[in-house]
């Protein structure tokens, strides 16, 4: 029997199903990084007997206790959208996941339980039993955690799916082999650090900005303190990423090449380069304004190790070949921009301290830039899966023609021609024909008529 | 197998523990809501800073179990989808669009609470403002609850043809015969009022909480004032109960004629661990009933803000008395009698606590709290298990409603794989079939053991308990314990 799907009115069921999910995932990741940072501020502020750190941490779980209920809200509308829109992929997923899903049940209500009448309604009574009120925060923190990774095995799956997604009457409930997908760790380790990043940096704008319009002395010199500690930890919490993203595009390489190729140089890869272009952004500007603010040179040593261990990444990585003049333009192009921005860096050390009105407009500027950056990494994921809810298993309902050809042609040939789709360029509308015929010829190659034929089509209409 | 297995509580355990924690918790918000308008407004009006602190201190704890609520509800999402999962298809066929006003106004609710918590000091200068915000909340809170109880409604008094026709002339996603059924308008106004009166019993129950636990004398004063008032705005909302509930157990009889016996005579899951679980909730309403009694007897002040009338206390008595004396008819005059009992140890109760607090009224108040608490979890018991069972829950969607001339290209097909369809199609021994619909509710040595042989009334029997036999199946069971062979 058939299962009806409900149409929506205005537009298309996947631009609700995003609207939906991208109002819930910003709010659900704040919350996230602040309730793990949050008991860190309150300990350092415990040990060092510093009452900033705890205004910090109080004034970081203040904001989670507003954004909860709403994010929660949400974050209940997520599987109500799924469920009505995608009925099969959802039946055939909660299938799989059952238990997973069970446990991050548990873990919310443990999450909201500690959070709510343990840290924050606590503060004050629990001020002379400061380890204790510490303890819970990081309990909370913990539940939090356990959610994301919960969701993170889940959405890893659908990516790179290990097993396959059981039939609704074929009951499974729980799959190590499908929670433990490859690309599940790089996903939870990419987002985690993100998190903390792009929170940091974005909260280290706003008090920056708050630090700009302060009269009172005081208070201006909490929000410096404030804006610089976030901004910084944000800062550095980022070089972890390149090394995470690099370990997870080499997982999707390998089991889901697909989507790496639709990344690095498909249709999803307009998206990703729109984020590594923000990345540049934040990392010029944000690396610029810690050399000018900071004297510590463990932090300015580390942040030249991190774009040292960029300039690692982007060797070993394919070349980009959106960058005319090959591959050597291309190792020239980063090298010499790397050199010149740590010159830069190095060169501007300790120039910055006069006030600037600039300054902090430029570390919102970054924050905002980190979390655009963070937005589109999901993004550029979902994009490039597309037509696929389940990569290879589960196809959208309303699948087009071209995203069909696409992914049959990415998958045919891209096993073999395995640096970028943009290799397809070399080729003109009319060599298409025989290019195709002479592929198919070799041996090992299993392409039937039909296939070649919207293959040809594919290459004819999107490579001229 | 073919339906995941929730291990120790099973299936319908573990729905009904979260569906019932769920519904006591949102009720108790549901009920916060609108006390903390009333408080607030009281203290607005009557330029006391204590209701307006009081409303604030409720609010907060409002703010905190409402997240709870919210997790419950995915939870239940959740594990709907796991275990019900062709329940829950059906129910988005029908209700899609309902469920996703629901979300919307979920969202509207949860930022509206926030806003109007944690900026209640902010919003000083502006109270009319930040009282509307409060005022809000109910209305918002009943539309939510509005469409949660066209759908409980549904699954309880359907009209499957109605609700068919609906789709077929109309929207899929909303079946709007199903929707509006006939006990949804009694559902909504028993548990409308019912959470009012139950959320005030809450607050009454933590200010005599509070009561036990403060020795200061102006917090005393202050939650005293708190619990009398919450305790008033409970009674004015329980006024009304038994005359819905008499109303709704009219719908019930003559559109859900297999629930309506259950309640009545006690069957099928209403009765569990040999106890009539819809006897205990109103053996505990009756108590209730008294102890209110006698509190405003011994309380009554015309001079205090928000008291109620010598009048309206009588009639709610009345109306109490009238309700029991009509079920007393339908069922058994026991019944009555009983309510009679509790409803006088209760009044005695209640004027024991007062003289033994010294006219304080904590004891009461938590009683009431701890009381009001448990009738609202054996009020969704007794619904729930009064519904005939469910008692395929075969992971397939051959019963889903599709209206395909309607949208052929929007089909998705879920087709099984060819083993389990193998599996699907082989036919079912009468042995497994008795495993399969006996054991969902007694053990086979009950069968095993039976001494006597009038094995088709005792099929047809549990048929009335609610085990689900097409003809076929009736037959090829009963002959097979006839003929008393291995199950």
């Amino acid at each position: 029997m058939d299962l009806p799907i409900i149409q929506t009115p205005i537009a298309p069921r996947w631009v609700w199903m995003e609207e939906v999910t991208y109002s819930h995932i910003p709010i659900a990741t704040l919350i996230t990084a602040f309730l793990l940072l949050a008991p860190i501020y309150e300990t350092i502020g415990y040990l060092r007997k510093d009452p900033r750190f705890d205004r910090l941490a109080k004034s970081m779980v203040f904001f989670t206790m507003i954004l909860y209920s709403p994010g929660a809200a949400l974050g209940t509308g997520i599987p109500m959208f799924i469920i009505g829109l995608w009925p099969e992929f959802w039946s055939r997923w909660s299938n799989l996941f059952f238990w997973p899903l069970m446990g991050q049940f548990m873990f919310f209500l443990l999450d909201v339980i500690f959070l709510f009448f343990f840290y924050y309604l606590m503060w004050e009574k629990l001020a002379d039993r400061k380890p204790l009120h510490i303890f819970f925060g990081f309990l909370s923190a913990l539940f939090g955690i356990l959610i994301q990774l919960v969701w993170d095995s889940l959405g890893g799956y659908m990516t790179t799916p290990s097993v396959p997604l059981p039939m609704v009457n074929e009951p499974v409930g729980w799959s190590a082999a499908a929670f433990f997908n490859p690309s599940f760790p790089y996903l939870f380790a990419h987002r985690f650090f993100a998190n903390i990043s792009y929170t940091m940096l974005l909260l280290g704008g706003v008090f920056a900005l708050k630090y700009m319009r302060q009269k009172d002395p005081q208070e201006k010199a909490y929000f410096g303190f404030a804006a610089d500690l976030t901004f910084t930890i944000g800062f550095l919490c980022f070089f972890v990423m390149p090394f995470v993203g690099w370990n997870f595009a080499r997982v999707l390489q390998e089991e889901s090449p697909v989507v790496f190729h639709a990344i690095m140089g498909g249709h999803a890869s307009p998206y990703f380069v729109v984020k590594m272009g923000l990345i540049a952004f934040l990392v010029s500007f944000g690396g610029a304004y810690l050399f000018m603010r900071h004297r510590n040179r463990a932090v300015l040593a580390f942040i030249t190790a991190g774009i040292a261990g960029i300039y690692y990444i982007l060797h070993v990585h394919p070349p980009l070949h959106w960058i005319p003049g090959g591959p050597t333009v291309w190792r020239v192009s980063y090298t010499v921009v790397l050199a010149g921005l740590l010159i830069f860096f190095w060169t501007r050390k300790r120039k910055g301290e006069e006030e600037s009105a600039s300054r902090p407009r430029l570390m919102f500027l970054v924050g905002l830039a980190a979390f655009f950056a963070f937005a589109l990494g999901g993004f550029t994921r979902e994009r490039a899966r597309q037509p696929y809810n389940v990569y290879g298993q589960l196809v959208k309902s309303e699948v087009l023609p071209l995203e069909a050809d696409r992914w049959l042609t990415y998958e045919k040939c891209i096993m073999c021609h395995h640096q970028s789709p943009a290799e397809f360029e070399r080729y003109k509308p009319k060599d298409w024909v025989a290019r195709v015929k002479t592929e198919r010829d070799r041996p090992g190659v299993n392409i039937s008529d039909e296939e070649a034929e919207r293959i040809t089509r594919f290459l004819q209409e999107n490579y001229r | 197998m073919n339906h995941i297995e929730f291990p120790i509580l099973g299936a319908k355990w573990a729905i009904g523990s979260i569906a019932l924690f769920h519904t006591a918790v949102a009720s108790l918000a549901i009920g916060f809501a609108f006390f903390v308008a009333v408080a607030e407004i009281m203290g607005y009006v009557h330029k006391n800073r204590q209701y307006d602190l009081l409303a604030k201190r409720v609010q907060l704890i409002h703010v905190c179990i409402y997240n709870i609520g919210t997790i419950n509800a995915i939870g239940l999402v959740f594990a709907l989808s796991g275990l019900f999962p062709q329940f829950w298809s059906q129910i988005f066929v029908q209700f899609y669009w309902p469920l996703i006003v629901e979300e919307f106004l979920f969202f509207l609710l949860a930022t509206t609470l926030t806003f109007h918590y944690f900026f209640w000091d902010r919003l000083w200068g502006h109270k009319k403002l930040h009282i509307f915000m409060g005022v809000l909340l109910t209305p918002m809170f009943f539309l939510q609850f509005y469409i949660i109880n066209g759908l409980g409604g549904f699954m309880l008094t359907q009209g499957v043809g109605e609700a068919e026709l609906s789709l077929r002339t109309g929207i899929l996603g909303w079946d709007r015969l199903g929707f509006y059924n006939p006990s949804f308008l009694m559902l909504t106004l028993h548990r409308t009022l019912a959470n009012f009166a139950y959320g005030s019993f809450g607050v009454a129950g933590i200010c005599g909480a509070m009561l036990y636990l403060t020795n200061r004398p102006k917090v005393k004063a202050f939650y005293e004032e708190g619990g009398r008032l919450a305790f008033y705005v409970a009674f004015a909302a329980f006024l009304s109960l038994p005359i819905i509930g008499y109303f709704y157990a009219h719908v019930l009889r003559t559109q859900a004629n297999e629930a309506f016996v259950n309640l009545m005579w006690g069957r099928g899951d209403v009765v569990a661990g040999g106890v009539d679980w819809w006897w205990v909730k109103h053996i505990l309403v009756a108590s209730m009933l008294g102890m209110c009694l006698t509190y405003f007897m011994r309380t009554s002040d015309d001079k205090r803000p928000f008291n109620i009338p010598n009048i309206m206390v009588i009639s709610v008595a009345g109306f109490y008395i009238m309700f029991y004396l009509a079920m007393g008819m339908i069922m058994t005059w026991a019944f009555f009698w009983w309510m009679l009992a509790f409803g006088i140890g209760g009044a005695c109760l209640s004027g024991h606590l007062l003289s033994y607090h010294q006219g304080s009224g904590r004891g009461v108040y938590l009683l009431i709290g701890i009381l009001s608490f448990a009738t609202v979890l054996l009020g969704g018991y007794a619904r729930e298990s009064a519904r005939p069972r469910f008692v395929d829950r075969i992971s397939h969607y051959d019963q889903v409603f599709v209206p395909e001339d309607r949208q052929p290209y929007l089909m998705l097909p879920l087709k099984p794989t060819t083993e389990a369809a193998t599996v699907m199609k082989e036919p079912v021994g009468a042995g497994e079939l008795i495993r399969k619909k006996c054991t969902g509710c007694h053990t086979l040595d009950r069968i095993k053991n039976y001494p006597r042989t009038n094995w088709d009334t005792v099929v047809r029997q549990m048929e009335v308990y609610g085990a689900r036999l097409s003809d076929k199946e009736r037959e090829l069971v009963t002959a097979h314990l006839k003929e008393g062979k291995p199950l």
